[in-house]
């Protein structure tokens, strides 16, 4: 049966036909949709799923499952990678019994912000086999195709995929449910193992470690899935000297253009990109001269390539990222990939829009500035801050606040102009101390949101505390990890679909030493500016709890709020709230002949109220109460 | 055969509902499908764009000059498609302008709907306008406009009107008599321009 899924949805569908045991994760774009595909199908698949604090931990949790003999699974967006490496790094010289396979999700240009880190490097420093995934059909072969050449070399493998696999749905064939034997969880005590007491036993570790990476060189070289694809293909055009070399997500547009411009080449793909198949591209790079290696991000298979050929002492054009042919920046769009082979094979394809027209466009092209959600705390929580700091006669450009991932982050945009730096999960708090430490006299201001300060905010505020560095921590406490999708997280409410214990960030920062807390209901304005103000003069660690849900999830689980509208009478149509709120539900009218200037609330606002708090003129009023 | 549909937008308009109606529909009738969908920060009023492929193709994004039809759900959004529009294809322009903040205030520097047509004239495409807002409304559900678009373009492309009124069965959660209401609606506007 064939189903439109995309390359996530097509990793859930994997999942559920291999038989795996235990999916962890942590959200993160663009990786988040396999486990939201999976949880609310929870307890019909009898299969452990969760949403784990952080990366590391969902690594370990798949580790200790798949090290008792089950088949587990961990995903993560690449910035993730970074977090599991140092428990990677052991689990991998060990081994395992059951499958154990990480889902990786890259993000070449950048869909959600963030470096465009090539985890493919991680394959190589953690010796680990990697699976590069080229449609969406191979998401959900290769999900068992992983776990079955983990459970035969006994060590962890990768499973990669980009923006460009993962958010695209295709045609894909389901319903090839494998029946695997009921396992018994059992794990035996083997410390030569599972320890890493002692230098003979750590390199007899590494040792085992590199003989399970050649052994999974040779299983895939010839491997073909359940619905026939190979993972390493060769196609050899007879009348060609020119070759190409792929990995990946180029795939889809690299024979686009084969079949749109009826191109005559030959081509090597490679679906599992560490190790590299090095006789199989030996071979392939003795039938031809020239050849164009097609990878997003770094040159990783083209140096590769390059020292094979200088092995073969052939000489060859060799194509790719190190001559400027292509970009290591962004990923491979149809237009680029068309520049490659134009270069491969000194031809000029046709054809593209008129640059005129393109550039006139681009003119005229009206921008969209990112802000808050309609009734999103975060914006009363900003809003209530930059007026404490006003209050406190600071100049705004005088306050350092680090901002952090997620929601929180737009902090930084305007009309708030907040945060003014962004660097990884937890890090505005550690950040923050750096600066104080390097003599920074005013306050300096961390904001964060709850999972990020659950999944690495903790360290770092107990480090501020320990070394008693003056700070303020703001945590925008919305209840979900709203960026990625809403996500439930250890301080989420406990509601009908997830009976969970929830985790109160108050009691955690008590439980750190800090004395100076305050909480806050960013909807109410004044005392936030209050209490924020007070948090800022505090000598010591303080920290200030801004603890309303997200608008989003509270409207979907339809809590009660106040509605509002403008009284067009009153309005003088000055667009104080507009200018120094930005929310989408505002809409303004300018001066007619037929009326004055006025603003208008529509049917979409959420009922925060911090409208009506902003307005000088009294002009925006509540219609109906919340109760 | 190959169909390439290219749909610009602004978060809150449906377009990534009309991109999997269209694509649903494809895959129903036993085509390949590719659906590619960018959505960003949608949820704050964000550019939203989605291409559906329908055919024998390899690639998720259509290739320059390669869009059969383009569905322009915000006007200016659509100066992003200009780059796909194949000549000889259809852009349907639909006449919706959805403001952010600073050209609340500056309407005048919304582009021109003048300026906008006159650029896609020049990819020789054929264009037809329709003011899916106003049908949605007459058909008594003004946030519609999607569904007035899949109509118009159900009748473009030829697609089996019964066949797409079962896929909206399935795909619309709210309103499903007000919805077929829309479709018919823009699938005859599309209809009664073609006379």
């Amino acid at each position: 049966m064939k189903k439109l899924l995309t390359g996530n949805e097509a990793i859930a569908e994997g999942i559920i036909e291999s038989g795996v045991n235990v999916v962890t994760g942590y959200p993160g774009t663009p990786s988040t949709e396999v486990i939201l595909t999976l949880l609310p199908q929870k307890e019909k698949l009898g299969i452990h799923i969760e949403w784990s604090v952080n990366e590391k931990v969902a690594f370990e949790i798949a580790a200790g499952a798949a090290w008792a003999g089950k088949r587990a699974l961990v995903t993560m967006k690449m910035s993730g990678v970074n977090v599991i490496a140092d428990s990677l790094s052991s689990v991998a010289y060990s081994g395992c019994t059951g499958g154990l396979v990480i889902f990786v999700a890259d993000d070449p240009g950048v869909s959600a912000g963030m470096p465009e880190e090539d985890s493919r490097y991680y394959a190589k420093s953690m010796i680990v086999p990697m699976l590069d995934l080229a449609s969406q059909q191979e998401c959900l072969d290769y999900v068992n195709v992983a776990f079955d050449i983990s459970e035969k070399i006994g060590g962890p493998v990768f499973l990669r995929s980009t923006t460009d696999i993962s958010h695209v749905a295709s045609d894909v064939e389901i319903g090839k449910k494998l029946k695997l034997e009921k396992r018994e969880a059992h794990f035996e005590r083997d410390i030569v193992k599972y320890t890493k007491a002692g230098a003979a036993w750590c390199m007899a570790q590494h040792q085992d470690t590199l003989n399970r990476l050649a052994e999974a060189s040779k299983i895939a070289d010839n491997y073909i899935s359940e619905s026939g694809i190979k993972i390493n293909e060769t196609h050899i055009e007879k009348d060609s000297r020119y070759g190409v070399i792929y990995a990946g997500a180029v795939q889809g547009n690299f024979q686009e253009i084969l079949k749109r411009y009826n191109l005559k080449l030959s081509w090597l793909k490679i679906g599992m990109i560490h190790p590299l198949p090095e006789e199989r591209i030996k071979k392939f790079l003795e039938t031809v001269d020239r050849v164009l290696i097609l990878e997003e991000l770094d040159p990783l298979i083209e140096t590769e390539v390059m020292r094979l050929a200088f092995l073969m002492n052939k000489k060859i054009d060799i194509l790719g990222k190190l001559d400027k042919t292509l970009p290591v920046i962004g990923s491979y769009s149809f237009k680029k990939i068309k520049k490659g082979l134009e270069v491969l094979l000194k031809i000029k394809l046709e054809s593209e829009q008129e640059p005129d027209i393109l550039e006139r466009a681009k003119e005229l092209e009206v921008k969209r500035p990112t802000s808050f959600c309609i009734g999103c705390p975060h914006r009363g929580t900003y809003y209530a801050l930059n007026k404490a700091i006003k209050n406190l006669k600071y100049k705004k450009d005088e306050i350092i606040i680090t901002g952090d991932i997620g929601c929180t982050i737009l902090g930084m945009s305007k009309p708030f102009e907040s945060c003014w730096t962004e660097v990884a999960m937890g890090a505005s708090i550690g950040i923050a101390q750096g600066f104080k430490w390097a003599g920074i006299k005013k306050p300096v201001i961390a904001t964060i949101g709850d999972s990020t300060f659950f999944h690495a905010g903790i360290p770092p505020l107990i480090n501020a505390v320990y070394q008693k560095v003056p700070l303020t921590v703001i945590i925008l406490d919305n209840g979900w990890t709203a960026m990625t999708g809403f996500e439930e997280n250890p301080g989420t409410i406990p509601i009908k679909e997830n009976d969970n214990f929830r985790v109160d960030i108050e009691k955690v920062c008590r439980g750190c030493g800090i004395e100076k807390l305050y909480i806050i209901d960013p909807y109410e304005s004044e005392k936030s500016t209050e209490k924020m103000m007070k948090a800022i003069d505090y000598p010591g660690v303080s920290v200030v709890i801004a603890r309303r849900e997200c608008a989003l999830q509270a409207k979907r689980r339809k809590v009660k709020l106040p509605k509002f509208r403008v009284d067009v009478d009153k309005c003088t149509g000055c667009r104080i709230c507009l200018n120094q709120l930005a929310c989408p539900a505002m809409v303004f009218h300018p001066k007619t002949d037929n009326h004055k200037a006025f603003m208008e609330i529509n049917s979409t606002c959420t009922g925060c109220g911090l409208c009506e708090y902003v307005c000088p003129t009294g002009a925006i009023e509540v219609i109906k109460d919340g109760k | 055969m190959e169909n390439n549909i290219y749909i610009a937008g602004v978060g809150g308009q449906g377009a990534i509902r009309l991109g999997q109606i269209i694509a649903n529909y494809s895959l129903e009738k036993g085509e390949k499908v590719k659906f590619f969908k960018e959505v960003g920060m949608a949820q704050r009023g964000g550019p939203v764009h989605c291409e559906i492929r329908i055919g024998n193709v390899f690639g998720s994004r259509i290739p320059p000059l390669s869009s059969d039809i383009v569905i322009v759900m915000e006007l200016s959004e659509g100066l992003k498609s200009l780059e796909f529009v194949k000549p000889g294809g259809t852009v349907l322009l639909n006449k919706k302008k959805v403001y952010p903040i600073d050209i609340m205030t500056h309407p005048e520097k919304y582009p021109r709907e003048k300026e906008i047509e006159e650029l896609f004239k020049e990819t020789k495409a054929k264009l037809i306008w329709i003011d899916a807002e106003k049908i949605a409304s007459e058909a008594g559900l003004p946030i519609a406009e999607n569904i007035v678009l899949l109509g118009a373009l159900s009748f473009i492309s030829s697609f089996d009107k019964m066949s797409v009124i079962n896929i909206l069965r399935k795909h619309i959660p709210r309103e499903l008599d007000k919805n077929i209401a829309a479709f018919r609606a823009g699938y005859e506007t599309a209809e009664g321009m073609d006379k």
